[in-house]
């Protein structure tokens, strides 16, 4: 009996009430262990979610971002959500910030936003892209994506993982119908899935190296397929370093002069730029030495199509008077060929 | 730092070893698993989803919206010849007014079985069937329950099933990716329909007809059943985000499930937001009460609107998707405890204060009436001794058990038993069962024979107290016993078995085949009583209100001692 009663003594003596019923689902998690699982746990707290303006069905109120700096940059994708004043940053650890936005960068499609580092508990985790040598990627390589897709992480839940290989490298400019993709140089494609609310986010290696920005889905409405894609790290540098460290850009510094072809197109006014049709061509120009004619239709320079008059001289915008280009145009059924070399407009 | 050392380390190996050698274990782990997902289709109508068999007696787990809405046509199937007809439907119908017909399940072994709908809960889209054998004594290879709770963002899993209904043999469709989130809040359809609480949100594609087919994690335990899918704008195929519903969610219903029931889902009628209130001077951010019905169990115990919700079963809430995730996995019925600071009419909050309430039925308009079930008999009887039979895995027979509790006003009760002998100790009183109905008490150091009442009640405690049975004993003292349902029992899920006989007794057990507590209808106190044990935690609900105050010892063993049960000790 002595045995026994000692173990009932010493229940006899348990704390009258527990107060708790246990732990009915535990929220604690495993230490993680695989490279996925380390590489994910180690940069969620640099990414944020982005709130938003909205009021259209088709306009998410919701993106993501990554920390850039400790004193509180955010970089994202420029995006209609990011309105001024209206436009709040959620932390890893849940707390919501008022965010300022800096101008965007027109030709990458970016923009940071800025919360003020005083009112966050502890530390931010900044991510910075790698140098050009760690920066490099290569197709079939792992990735993991970090982004809140569908809105699906609120306030402290972690935005959602997806995991793939970069698929390959492509040009935006060349592919047709993808006009609003403002990015025009070499894009990675990847399979790791990206979805609304992911823009923004960013395209990681297994060791964690930042190698893109998470872009819009690329949307082909012919083949109704879409194509998850990021920017190059590398080429958001000099953004970076001209709004972060404030390092000025050495390309903005030398003056743009416009060239001149000479032709004219068939343009109306109206919501759609027209087929670029050729209207007019003046003698002695660049476009007469061509060879073009009244109607030709003009469908490409270089490496870009081009299905419309804006997007004639957005392209033309890219080159400079001297600059040789190769352009394709339609008269009638045929397809024509030739090079055009680019001059200044005359005085 | 740390990750690019890892991964300097591990290239140093040759990597297309280690690629090989991941593959292998994937492709082997891959193999075994395959052979215990199913296909699921109605007996007449094309379509269908998938399943994954959890037992080997051919007990599957499944999407409620695969097995869809109970049939209006249902015709009970007619007792065969020779047998009592009112004896044979008690013994193998199912009762109530809502039934299924049979539905088809494919294997990868080739073959099409009938399976019966066991159980449903459309409230977070499950459902449970039994495969009916071909062959008498036929087995079928399963895949055990994981832990849901130990995945983690990033890790590999697989997912499989039937897609697009791709397979006409049953070979499941593989796919893989990696967890993209956990404890994902997925609100329903309807009226609080088909709601996912709590689910593991994956990268591995699914699609239409991957419905209810099990999640993986890479040692082939099922964490999760996939049953949705976000899509963006090009209608119901895959965009890499499916959910699949937690297993450890799964685990909290599935006595409910496999027992016949309808299962039900808790609520505590309020629903909580996260925002900004001002307490004092300051902002402050929290989840605070932003509705509750006037009848709401959490308004009796005393929660207002304004009040900030800090705590729910020893986890501290941080938001208001978690809050509903916590409450979302629970079955009605569920005590639980919820800690608050009660907003003040001057402005600000008062000490925090807890409570402990029972869970009610979320009302998903589909609800049971307590009469069906959609098991019978015969299947509560075999899911009894497939339970039981994973628990026999103690020799300990010839051992004394050892309970006590001590009562709110200080009264301990101290029970020691050993086979049909039990000496039961209350205060200073000694109750002595010797084995059969002879007993005897000591009171004020003489001996006395027992009373009418205390011999039943030390009778009862002996038949109906899981707790002072030998684990070795198990399948003996359930002999005859039916799986009655599912109950929680301090955070985790068990079964209840209703034991054979005239007392209204019921025995529960957890997963594991530890004893989680016992009811019985009490004659003496003329109520039902419930004792809910985990650890040392006690709980006793007395007519389906709480008796606050009680704590339990340790249950313990020992060899017994002659001289316990002896009437001169």
């Amino acid at each position: 009996m002595r045995s026994m009663s000692v173990v009932l003594a010493v229940a006899a003596c348990l704390p009258a009430q527990k107060q708790d019923f246990g732990e009915a689902y535990s929220f604690d998690e495993r230490k993680p262990k695989s490279r996925v699982e380390q590489t994910v746990d180690e940069l969620l707290p640099s990414i944020v979610k982005i709130h938003g303006a909205s009021g259209l069905a088709t306009i998410n109120a919701y993106a993501t971002g990554i920390i850039v700096s400790d004193r509180g940059h955010i970089l994202t994708l420029d995006q209609i959500l990011l309105q001024a004043d209206r436009t709040r940053v959620v932390l890893y650890d849940g707390s919501v910030h008022d965010a300022i936005l800096y101008p965007a960068d027109e030709r990458l499609g970016v923009r940071l936003l800025k919360i003020s580092p005083e009112e966050v508990d502890g530390e931010l985790r900044p991510l910075w892209p790698p140098s050009e040598e760690e920066a490099r990627y290569r197709t079939g390589q792992f990735v993991v994506s970090l982004g809140n897709c569908f809105r699906l992480a609120e306030f402290s839940e972690k935005v959602s993982a997806t995991f793939g290989v970069v698929v390959g490298k492509a040009n935006t400019a060349l592919r047709y119908r993808m006009a609003d993709v403002k990015y025009d140089g070499d894009i990675i494609l990847t399979d790791a899935c990206n979805n609304p609310g992911h823009y923004g986010g960013g395209l990681f290696t297994l060791d964690g190296r930042w190698i893109g920005l998470n872009m819009r889905l690329l949307d082909s409405k012919e083949t109704n397929t879409m194509l998850s894609a990021a920017i190059p790290s590398r080429d958001l540098l000099p953004y970076l370093e001209e709004r972060v460290l404030g390092k000025a850009r050495e390309e903005v510094t030398t003056e743009k002069v416009p060239v001149w072809t000479g032709i004219r197109l068939f343009e109306q006014a109206g919501r759609r730029s027209p087929p670029a049709y050729v209207d007019r061509v003046k003698r002695g120009s660049p476009g007469k030495e061509l060879g073009l004619r009244i109607d030709d239709l003009i469908v490409r320079i270089d490496d870009f199509s081009i299905r419309s008059c804006a997007e004639f001289r957005r392209v033309l915008e890219k080159y400079k008077p001297g600059d040789t280009v190769r352009v394709m145009w339609k008269r009638g059924t045929r397809v024509m060929e030739g090079e055009m070399k680019l001059a200044e407009e005359p005085k | 730092m740390m990750l690019l050392a890892a991964f300097a380390c591990l290239s140093m190996q040759d990597p297309m070893a280690a690629v090989a050698a991941s593959e292998a274990r994937r492709v082997a782990v891959i193999d075994r698993c395959a052979a215990a997902v199913c296909s699921v289709m109605s007996m007449d109508s094309p379509g269908g989803g998938s399943g994954v068999v959890f037992d080997p007696m051919g007990f599957v787990l499944t999407n409620y919206h695969v097995v869809g809405e109970p049939d209006k046509d249902y015709a009970a199937p007619e007792p065969p010849d020779g047998v009592d007809p009112v004896e044979w439907r008690a013994e193998h119908l199912p009762t109530g007014s809502q039934h299924y017909k049979n539905k088809k399940v494919g294997l990868p072994d080739g073959r099409l079985y009938e399976a019966v709908v066991l159980g449903i809960d459309p409230g977070s889209d499950l459902a449970v069937l039994r495969l009916l054998p071909k062959e008498e004594g036929q087995t079928w290879p399963w895949c055990d329950l994981g832990d849901s709770d130990e995945l983690l963002v990033g890790e590999t899993v697989f997912a499989m099933g039937n897609p697009f209904l791709l397979a006409t043999d049953f070979t499941p469709t593989v796919t893989f990716g990696i967890v993209s989130g956990t404890h994902r809040y997925q609100e329903g359809q309807g009226n609080r329909m088909l709601v996912y609480p709590d689910c593991i949100q994956v990268d591995a594609p699914v699609n239409p007809g991957n419905s209810g087919g099990p999640l993986f994690n890479e040692r082939g335990e099922v964490v999760g059943i996939n049953g949705r899918i976000s899509i963006g704008d090009r209608g119901r195929v895959n965009v890499g985000v499916g959910f699949a519903i937690a297993s450890n969610q799964i685990r909290n219903f599935l006595g409910d499930l496999m027992a016949g029931r309808h299962a039900e889902h808790g609520t505590l009628d309020m629903s909580a937001w996260f925002m900004t209130s001002r307490d004092g001077k300051e902002h402050k951010r929290g989840v605070f009460v932003q509705q509750t019905y006037r009848d709401s169990v959490v308004v009796k115990a005393g929660v207002g609107l304004g009040d900030e919700i800090t705590r729910f079963n020893g986890i501290d809430v941080r938001s208001a998707n978690q809050l509903a995730t916590l409450v979302g996995v629970l079955p009605a019925d569920t005590w639980v405890t919820m800690r608050h600071r009660p907003v003040l009419p001057e402005g600000g909050f008062g000490d925090e204060r807890q409570i402990t309430v029972k869970l009610t039925a979320l009302d998903t308009g589909s609800s049971r009436n307590d009469e069906t079930r959609l098991a019978s008999r015969v299947d509560r009887r075999i899911a009894k001794d497939q339970l039981v039979a994973r628990w026999l895995d103690s020799d300990e027979r010839d051992v004394a058990v050892a309970w006590s509790r001590v009562g709110p006003a200080g009264e301990a009760l101290e029970a020691i038993a050993h086979g049909d002998r039990l000496r039961l100790t209350i205060g200073r009183k000694v109750y002595v069962r010797a084995g059969g109905d002879d007993g005897f008490a000591i009171e004020g150091g003489a001996a006395r024979d027992l009373t009418l009442d205390e011999r039943e009640r030390l009778r009862r405690e002996l038949v109906a107290n899981p707790l002072l049975w030998p684990r070795g004993e198990l399948a003996q003292r359930l002999d005859g016993a039916l799986l009655l349902g599912g109950v929680h029992v301090h955070g985790q899920p068990a079964y209840r078995f209703a034991l054979p006989g005239d007392g209204d007794c019921e025995a529960w057990f957890f997963h594991d085949g530890a004893p989680a507590g016992f009811a019985f209808r009490d004659p003496v106190r003329r109520a039902h009583v419930q004792w809910f044990v985990r650890d040392r935690q006690l709980r006793v609900i007395v007519d389906r209100e709480l008796e606050p105050g009680w704590s339990c010892g340790e249950r313990s063993t020992g060899q017994p001692e002659e001289q316990w049960f002896k009437r001169g000790s």
